[in-house]
């Protein structure tokens, strides 16, 4: 199949190389283009400009950072609208709002192009490994199209709901996962604090009803005092704007999400925004420092 | 001074009218033409649109609900800037972001029109009375040629600094406020559920260090069950989320705003949002185990 990938970072790159490895003809472009490069090398074909790529392609995937870069993309000059042809699906695994996915759906229907909103959660890793867990909002009759294509890239492909359910799920999925790497900072502070070895902690909690993956990753990582990122606690932070800015829209309570958001708050004041979010240990520790 | 008003809600309305009352003749505009009626009825001109607002006038004043209004009416098609008026000076005393505030200022500047942030203090009694808190940002010049203006609305009326500092100083009116009727509201709660007439226990506070307006104003309605708006609790729920945003923009931690800010957000979607803010009391007691009776 004739694809486009836009978005070639940490994330973007392994994903589109799975797609060009598995014998799918695949158009790229980047605003720097020495991001084609690795893609190119590999046999991807280059183009001048998103409208390009839409011009090429069946399906175009995007994997880029906010929800304004997939509207610029998107409706922007030479963007992919000006060359999506009807028929045509984009597909976007990047992280935005649900509003902001549900509305450039309707933008895009109206001349005849599906979207799908499609993010994952797996991190570097899952996109190396193509162990991805994909959140799919949009027509069922458009994801089964694209459904050969997702079993490229991940495991688990969950269709959630219309336009936008998909953006929703990975909206409680940082929610869950970023209070939890804070609940586990808590603890290994708290162990620490009081005396006790933190690794011996995590290990001892390993075993029982409070073991979990971040337990055991992010656990890992705070007591091997290994803050190079993973995901970058920026990117974290951006998303919690997402989870409060929903809470807001909706008019719900979201105490301790919102308590968290001010942990990523403090984590970026410090200067930590590229650091691994097992940073929000080191938070915690600047706070005891002050007293 | 000729004077255009623009946005006559709650708010702007007695602000208009109390410029009206100050001598200055006026000219308003609203979205909806039956806002203008008690304005004109007053003496004052109608404009069919902000542009033509600002054509025969010294300042014109921005009273709306949020930032992509008050984009709409200075910058947008017919707004404000559209007039083509340079030494124009720009008003807006809605509250919105800080950094909203900076961009429209600046844009506004880049077609010669002068801007000042105005946001204001003392809520709809204050409006009428002509007593508000206006907290300014902006050009010391600016504000000097606006003060007139100002003087008919205000009685506390402080330049803050530069464009955008009003609407800081308001955010941060707005946390001491939002987090101040939240603790108030706890407090009277916590003396219910323990057995004590929570009234007395307001009492005995007001002489310590715990007085405060709100305890003593927003407390008595809190125990008079007052609910009626004063200022509506979506009203907060929005400013709290200024807050929040500005806070995520600058890396700040927030911790107790953060936390009331999802107390409003729980009070709107629980259907108090048209009540004043006060009613976070009957949230605080529907959290512990059932609302009074009424």
């Amino acid at each position: 199949m004739r694809l486009g990938f836009i978005g070639l970072g940490v994330m973007g790159r392994p994903m589109a190389l799975h797609l060009l490895q598995a014998g799918h003809q695949v158009a790229v472009w980047a605003r720097r283009s020495v991001s084609c490069e690795p893609l190119l090398a590999a046999g991807a074909l280059h183009c001048a400009s998103a409208a390009a790529v839409a011009g090429y392609a069946e399906v175009v995937f995007t994997m880029v950072t906010a929800g304004a870069d997939v509207e610029h993309l998107t409706l922007g000059a030479d963007g992919l609208l000006a060359g999506f042809a009807p028929g045509s699906i984009l597909v976007d695994m990047s992280t935005i709002a649900p509003q902001t996915a549900h509305s450039l759906a309707e933008r895009l229907s109206r001349s005849g192009v599906d979207m799908l909103d499609a993010p994952v959660s797996g991190g570097e890793q899952g996109a190396i490994a193509a162990t991805l867990a994909i959140m799919v909002g949009g027509k069922a009759a458009v994801l089964e199209r694209v459904r050969p294509l997702f079993a490229l890239l991940g495991r688990s492909v969950v269709h959630v709901g219309g336009h936008g359910a998909g953006q929703v799920a990975k909206v409680c999925n940082q929610m869950l996962m970023v209070a939890a790497i804070q609940a586990v900072a808590e603890a290994l502070h708290l162990s620490r604090a009081a005396g006790a070895d933190p690794a011996r902690v995590r290990q001892a909690l390993a075993g029982g009803s409070a073991g979990s993956r971040v337990l055991e990753v992010m656990g890992g990582k705070m007591v091997d005092r290994d803050f190079v990122a993973g995901v970058e606690a920026r990117l974290h932070h951006k998303d919690y704007r997402i989870v409060i800015g929903e809470a807001h829209r909706l008019g719900i309570p979201l105490p301790v999400a919102a308590q968290v958001d001010q942990q990523l708050n403090a984590l970026m004041a410090m200067g930590w925004g590229r650091a691994d979010t097992a940073s929000l240990l080191r938070v915690l520790e600047a706070g005891g420092e002050c007293s | 001074m000729k004077i255009g008003f623009i946005g006559l809600g709650i708010m702007g309305r007695p602000m208009a009218l109390n410029l009206l009352h100050g001598g200055h003749p006026l000219t308003v505009w609203a979205r909806r033409a039956e806002s203008m009626q008690p304005l004109l009825d007053a003496g004052a001109d109608a404009a069919a649109s902000p542009a033509e607002v600002a054509k025969g006038v010294d300042v014109v004043i921005s009273m709306v609900a949020d930032a992509p209004d008050v984009e709409q009416v200075m910058l947008g098609e017919r707004g404000v800037a559209s007039a083509g008026r340079s030494g124009l000076i720009a008003v807006d005393m809605s509250t919105i972001r800080p950094a909203a505030a900076r961009d429209i200022g600046t844009r506004l500047l880049a077609q010669g029109i002068d801007f000042l942030d105005a946001p204001v203090s003392g809520g709809e009694v204050g409006a009428i009375a002509g007593t508000l808190s206006i907290m300014v940002g902006g050009t010391v010049s600016a504000f000097d040629r606006a003060r007139p203006a100002f003087a008919c609305m205000g009685r506390n009326i402080v330049h803050v600094g530069d464009a955008g500092a009003g609407q800081v100083a308001k955010a941060a009116n707005q946390i001491v406020t939002g987090v101040g009727v939240l603790t108030v509201a706890e407090a009277l709660n916590f003396a219910a559920r323990s057995g004590v007439d929570p009234a007395r226990v307001r009492e005995a506070l007001l002489g310590g260090f715990a007085y405060s307006k709100i305890l003593e104003n927003h407390g008595q309605r809190m125990l008079d069950r007052n609910f009626k708006p004063g200022f509506k609790s979506w009203m907060h729920q929005k400013d709290m989320n200024i807050v929040m945003q500005s806070a995520h923009e600058l890396g700040l931690c927030l911790p107790v705003s953060a936390a009331t800010a999802q107390m409003y957000n729980a009070m709107v979607g629980s259907g108090l949002g048209e009540e004043d803010s006060i009613a976070i009391l009957k949230l605080l007691e529907r959290l512990s185990g059932g609302e009074r009776e009424t």
